[in-house]
């Protein structure tokens, strides 16, 4: 939005506001849903009507039933408005690709009022659009982008049409976003800049008025950093007043001005002060963490009172400041709390419940409790401020300790577990001792054994070249399939794979939406045996080599198959 | 390593070294051999810490008859905690190596609000208050009455220590604060009376200065320690201020108002003991009768360290009888307080010195030296005898005692001023009588003549010779060690000029022009977009930086540093402060990268350390010359120009250049550790202040940048950066700047390490 200042030059004081979605994303609903019918708007001099639907706005001409005019809202990057008192009344659409579609509002007695609805209308539905189009669609193109192997079979799949692509990406996205919340990869938020505030630069309109220009960003910034203001802003708007009077009131705020001092009455924005003064003193109250930047318990025995050459600091005598001081040492406040609300709005949520811990620890535990807390931070901090990682030998490399929930599942690996047979680590020791008492004990019984001749006989069987080594050996494909043909069985694999996990995965078939879609992911895979597999098969026996490479294929497509026919029987047999 | 030291094997607890540690053992050992004092300056960062305790355990070990102490003071109480687990550490490996039960008791000792565990007393805020309570429930009349009267509350922890913890020593080991305090909780004794008693037999004992230099203390804490300790004193580039605050009292008119209502409280208390306990007053007399006959034996023996506030030739004569009674004595103090008072009463500044205030005290009020200069001694006879329960309560009456005795003692090294009012606020009547020391000498007397081995080391003590002589010292060595690098990890910049050709300077004339504020701005702009993480940058002053930072606000600057940096501004206050620095690590930490606006000659600049990302930069506004004005101050001078032939000019610069020296040096911590020392005034380039920089720093400082534009500045800034970025290993150290065993015995590097110390 960074143009549309630039672009606007009259004097409006908000040209734009797109909020940004706190709520769930709009779901894209089949019926076009009409939610605004604007009668008696011109686009290029034609009078005609404007539709805002549920996922497009469309404009057509009057007395044709047709749209001329039709963006979705995923296209439009921003709404621009004519200024208040200007003849014209009109509303511009900006699309992502550049172009630009205006709209007249020509009825006389209504345009103002159509046009703002239209606009507030606008304002809500954008920005779902924009963030969960633009979203989507990169981080699908990150996906194909990063994965090779995803690319190939999306060719194989999509865009030889064997599924569509939404059925491609259905289970993958939200496979994906489970991963990367893990990972805490997806969902990392945009800090925010420390100079949001100096972004709103006021301009002066030429005719004693300032002009400050919001943008959705700053203003999410804004809440973001003061919640107390977002709380006023829940307060006052629109029931007392409109949203441009609220940001009026709070630009005119000495709130905003940070070297306020003393803050009227009549200042919504003084109870905002009052507790962010509130929020400093009991951060401040509340203490460091860390005792190696605690400047209150670093000096070890101060001077008793009356005792140095400095002269005692003038404790506290406001009065004795001069005006001038008092505002400066406020400022350096302001920032301070700035700086440090900035900070913790980048935190906050990854944090909150981290920091609510810690904070309850402290207030209501007593201070034997906090002294509880501390020397683990303390040691750790001690230990790191006398290291020489240098002057300690190769041991100081650290490696990242392995962090596991169960230990014991780490080191026996997953163990089936069958109610009767469950063998505990300590069955497992035992076991192994009674193994070894035996065998201390064993005996070999040498009248029993084979004769030398049939023992000779079964060595030179299992050497290599031998009667039992014969059919030996996988490397024989490796050298007999040429690589072109290797490298597209491996396709034939990932891609029955992919449809194979699409068809498992609607196992058990529950709603009447999965046996939609087990039908339909039955005759993916056959088409999919009938267009692939097939030719692959003839053109491998047009080379003569074994059919057999594809036998696995098959075998995996056939149970596949039997499993649909004996869910499909069940079916019948349910029914009739 | 086990290492070679002359002769001596010591013990060190890491794999490889720097050569300059073994210089500086080789130095120190020297010193201990002779048994003389020493001056050593070290980098901070090259561990002197470590080295300085290897060789003198080792020493120790070798020869337990000849060192029987260390008694290690240093400045802060993270810093004081950080020297005991290097301990520990140098401990362990003992053990590892020669696989014997480590036998050497080392303790931390801290005032009681860093030790106390009862719970009530525990919980309180502020030491003061914590040393009150306490004492109200271990003075030694409160626990009498105890006795006969087991409603009275007492410490359970300090009756339980004093029942078994003398008798039974506390096994050997290590024992930080809080490992004396868990020892304190098992035991359930009092860790604070057990550390006071277990420091006359531990073998090292850290503590903070004060301990040994503020009188006051020293008499209570260290008095009894062995003559053969060797006292090291670290980061000492301060400690003439320390000596000076320590014997210097203010009086104001507040304290002599608390004063009068203290005298009344003893006039009452009095009279109610005549009342029903006469048999005390009597005993208390005959006891001021015999004198102070004790402590002078146990001075003459050598088992105490003399007190400069209790001067020795008192300690012969008997209290003079004219205070000797309590109502006398408490009519004595009424009289002396009248005069105070009376002559706090002025309209313009007066200037005298002690013996000149004497004399008028005598004409005015008849008041004779003799009995002043008992005043303290006998001020805390009385408040024993009448078993005052709260001694934080009389600390005003306590303060004008000490005056007394200070002023009637010392005739020379002391100056008395008395100010109407304050120099900014000329209207409004606050006058104060300073008797402020100008000899810091006076106070670390005692510590040089009592201990056979003083050590003052530091990252920053030059000029070396300055030390001995204001501290009135013959040191057997003096030597200043540089740091050696692989990499030029420090790089220091002086920055001269703006942009636009405009001189950068704070000084006092050119500081509240517009221009010098931009440039100074723009610099700080400038940093902030290039210099990654964490940039500190120091003011000469509260009051400087708090204008500056309202132009820069005005002119927009603040907002466009906010673009690539939060900032934090250090404030008066010491919480709000401590909070700043920690969003401000946090900032650093999490990588948006802050700037720490903060002041010379501050808390942070003196306690707090940027290691690594904590300070890649930073930045010296001006130079941070102390506050010219104060006559105290231009006092001191005159002193120091007359006793010492120290001209004042040399003395400020020092003074200001130790300060500048202290911040710069902030940010580096190490080897591996790097950052940019840009020092932003035009007369640093100058010969007598580049001159007062440490050897370590002005190594460094190339002629190509000693006038550097701020765009110059940005380039070399740059070009460092980059070059610091890439990485660093071991190997690229081993054999310049780090050392294994092998390599330190070859021929020629012992011909080098030869010329790492530079004597003075």
């Amino acid at each position: 939005m960074a143009d549309l200042r630039a672009a606007v030059t009259h004097g409006v004081r908000y040209d734009c506001f797109g909020f940004s979605s706190l709520g769930a994303p709009v779901m894209a609903s089949l019926s076009e849903e009409v939610l605004l019918v604007v009668k008696r708007v011109r686009q290029r001099k034609q009078d005609g009507t404007l539709y805002l639907m549920a996922e497009r706005i469309a404009w057509g001409p009057e007395g044709k039933d047709r749209f001329t005019v039709s963006h979705l809202y995923a296209d439009i990057r921003c709404q621009k408005i004519s200024p208040d008192g200007k003849a014209k009344i009109q509303l511009q659409l900006v699309l992502h690709t550049g172009e630009s579609t205006t709209f007249h509002f020509a009825n006389e007695s209504t345009a103002l009022k159509d046009r703002d609805a239209t606009k507030e209308l606008l304002q809500q539905l954008l920005p779902k659009f924009k963030k969960k189009a633009n979203k989507e669609l990169e981080e699908k193109n990150r996906m194909l982008q990063e994965d090779p192997v995803l690319f190939q079979l999306y060719k194989d799949l999509v865009v030889s049409q064997v599924i569509s692509a939404e059925e491609f990406w259905a289970n993958r996205l939200s496979l994906n976003s489970v991963e990367h919340s893990l990972s805490n990869n997806n969902k990392q938020d945009v800090g925010i800049s420390a100079a949001f505030l100096a972004d709103i630069r006021p301009q002066t309109d030429g005719c004693n008025g300032l002009r400050y220009n919001l943008t959705s960003d700053i203003i999410e910034s804004i809440f973001r950093t003061y919640p107390t203001v977002k709380q006023k802003y829940a307060e006052n708007v629109p029931h007392s007043m409109t949203e441009k009077e609220f940001w009026t009131r709070f630009f005119q705020s000495h709130y905003f001005h940070r070297d306020r001092i003393n803050t009227g009455q009549q200042d919504i924005f003084s109870e905002c002060a009052k507790q962010d003064e509130k929020g400093l003193k009991s951060m401040v109250t509340q203490g460091v963490k860390n005792p190696m930047v605690d400047l209150l318990s670093l000096e070890d025995k101060t001077l008793d009172e009356g005792y140095g050459t400095a002269t005692a600091p003038t404790t506290s005598n406001p009065s004795n400041k001069s005006l001038r001081e008092n505002s400066n040492s406020a400022i350096i406040k302001r920032f301070n709390h700035h700086s440090a609300m900035v900070l913790a709005a980048g935190l906050r949520k990854t944090d909150a419940p981290n920091d609510q811990a810690s904070e309850t620890s402290s207030t209501d535990g007593n201070s034997r409790d906090s002294d509880f807390f501390q020397p683990p931070v303390k040691k750790v901090k001690l230990q790191e401020a006398i290291e020489y990682d240098d002057l300690q030998g190769d041991s100081g490399r650290r490696t990242i300790a392995l962090n596991l929930k169960k230990s014991d599942r780490y080191s026996h690996g997953p163990i089936p577990l069958q109610s009767q047979h469950y063998s505990s680590s300590q069955d497992i020791i035992n076991s192994i001792s009674i193994i070894q008492h035996e065998m201390r004990n064993y005996k070999p019984r040498l009248t029993q054994v084979m004769s030398s001749s049939a023992a000779s006989s079964a060595i030179t069987a299992l050497s290599p070249g031998g009667l039992l080594m014969q059919s030996g050996g996988q490397q024989t494909i490796n050298q007999l399939v040429p690589t072109d043909v290797q490298s597209e069985l491996k396709h034939l694999y990932t891609a029955v794979g992919e449809l194979l996990r699409h068809f498992w995965s609607c196992f058990p078939v529950n709603t009447p939406f999965l046996e939609e879609k087990v039908v339909k992911m039955k005759s993916n895979l056959e088409r999919f045996q009938l267009t692939k597999l097939r030719p692959f098969q003839e053109k491998i026996q047009r080379q003569y080599l074994s059919t057999n490479l594809t036998g696995h294929l098959e075998e995996m497509l056939q149970a596949a198959y039997n499993k649909f026919q004996a869910w499909q029987t069940r079916r019948m047999m349910r029914k009739t | 390593m086990k290492l070679n030291i002359d002769g001596l094997l010591v013990y060190f607890p890491y794999d490889y070294i720097y050569p300059e540690q073994y210089s500086y053992m080789l130095e120190l050992k020297r010193t201990l051999d002779a048994k003389g004092h020493g001056v050593l300056e070290m980098p901070s960062g090259t561990g002197k810490t470590i080295s300085l305790l290897s060789l003198i355990v080792a020493y120790q070990k070798a020869y337990p008859l000849e060192v029987t102490k260390l008694v290690y003071c240093s400045r802060t109480v993270p810093e004081i905690e950080k020297v005991v687990e290097e301990l520990r550490k140098l401990m362990d490996y003992y053990a590892r190596q020669t696989e014997t039960k480590n036998d050497f008791l080392a303790l931390a000792l801290s005032s009681r609000k860093n030790l106390c565990i009862h719970p009530e007393v525990s919980s309180l805020r502020f030491g003061k208050e914590v040393d009150g309570k306490c004492h109200s429930l271990t003075a030694s009349y409160i626990r009498a009455q105890h006795h006969s009267n087991p409603s009275q509350p007492v410490c359970q922890f300090y009756e339980k220590f004093d029942a078994v913890g003398r008798q039974v020593p506390i096994p050997p080991g290590i024992y930080n604060l809080d490992d004396l305090k868990d020892f304190g909780r098992r035991k359930g004794w009092c860790p604070y009376f057990l550390a006071r008693y277990a420091i006359l037999h531990a073998n090292i004992v850290v503590y903070s200065y004060h301990y040994l230099l503020d009188p006051k203390v020293a008499d209570l804490v260290s008095k009894e320690l062995a003559k053969k300790s060797v006292v090291v004193f670290d980061e000492a580039h301060n400690i003439d201020n320390v000596c000076i605050d320590s014997m210097s009292v203010n009086i104001t008119r507040r304290t002599l108002d608390r004063c009068q209502t203290n005298v009344e409280t003893l006039q009452n208390t009095i009279s109610r003991i005549k009342e029903t306990d006469a048999a005390k007053l009597r005993e208390e007399y005959r006891r001021l009768v015999e004198g102070l006959k004790e402590a002078n034996v146990a001075r003459e023996t050598d088992i105490y360290l003399s007190n400069p506030v209790l001067p020795d030739e008192i300690l012969q004569e008997a209290v003079p009888g004219s205070i000797r009674t309590a109502e006398h004595f408490v009519g004595f103090i009424k009289r002396f307080l009248e005069y105070l008072k009376a002559r706090l009463r002025i309209h313009h500044v007066v200037q005298e010195s002690a013996p000149q205030f004497l004399k008028d005290i005598y004409e005015k009020v008849c008041i004779d030296r003799k009995p002043l200069r008992f005043c303290a001694e006998r001020l805390r006879s009385l408040l024993r005898t009448l078993e005052i329960a709260d001694i934080a309560d009389f600390s005003p009456i306590t303060l004008i005692s000490h005056f007394a005795t200070l002023v009637s003692t010392y005739s020379k090294g002391f100056t008395i001023i008395i100010e109407p009012f304050e120099d900014k606020t000329p209207t409004i009547a606050n006058p104060v009588l300073h008797f402020s020391c100008m000899d810091p000498s006076i106070a670390i007397k005692p510590v040089f003549g009592r201990f056979q081995s003083v050590i003052i080391t530091s990252g920053t003590l030059s000029p070396l010779d300055i030390y001995p002589r204001i501290l009135d010292f013959r040191p057997v060595t003096m030597a200043s060690f540089t740091m050696t690098l692989a990499r030029t990890c420090l790089c220091p910049l002086i920055v001269g000029r703006g942009n636009d050709q405009v001189a950068m300077t704070s000084k006092f004339e050119t500081r509240e022009d517009f221009a010098v504020i931009r440039n100074y701005g723009n610099l700080l702009l400038e940093m902030s977009a290039i210099v990654p993480d964490g940039i500190v940058a120091f003011f000469t002053s509260y009051i400087y930086m708090e204008n500056i930072v309202a132009s820069w606000y005005e002119q927009g600057i603040l907002e466009n540093i906010q673009r690539n940096k939060l900032i934090f501004i250090e404030t008066q206050d010491a919480a709000e402060t401590s909070m700043a620095l920690e969003k401000y690590q946090e900032a650093c930490e999490n990588g948006r990268g802050a700037i720490l606006l903060s002041v010379a000659r501050g808390k942070v600049s003196e306690g707090i350390d940027f290691v690594h990302h904590f300070g890649r930069a930073v930045i010296m506004f001006g130079v941070p010359y102390v506050y010219t004005q104060s006559r105290i101050l231009k006092a001191r001078l005159e002193y120091l120009r007359d006793q010492f032939q120290i001209r004042e000019n040399d003395f400020l610069t020092f003074d200001a250049m130790r300060h500048a020296a202290q911040c710069v040096g902030r940010a580096i911590r190490g080897k591996t550790d790097y950052g940019l020392m840009i020092f932003a005034d035009k007369r640093y380039a100058r010969a007598d202040k580049r001159g007062k920089l440490p050897r370590w720093i002005q190594e460094h400082l190339t002629d190509g940048s000693l006038n550097l534009t701020i765009d110059e500045t940005v380039q070399l800034s740059k070009h460092f950066l980059r070059q610091m970025a890439q990485p660093f290993r071991q190997e690229d150290q081993l054999g310049l700047s780090l050392l294994t065993l092998e390599q330190l015995q070859s021929e020629d590097m012992l011909q080098k390490i030869a010329q790492i110390a530079q004597q003075a």
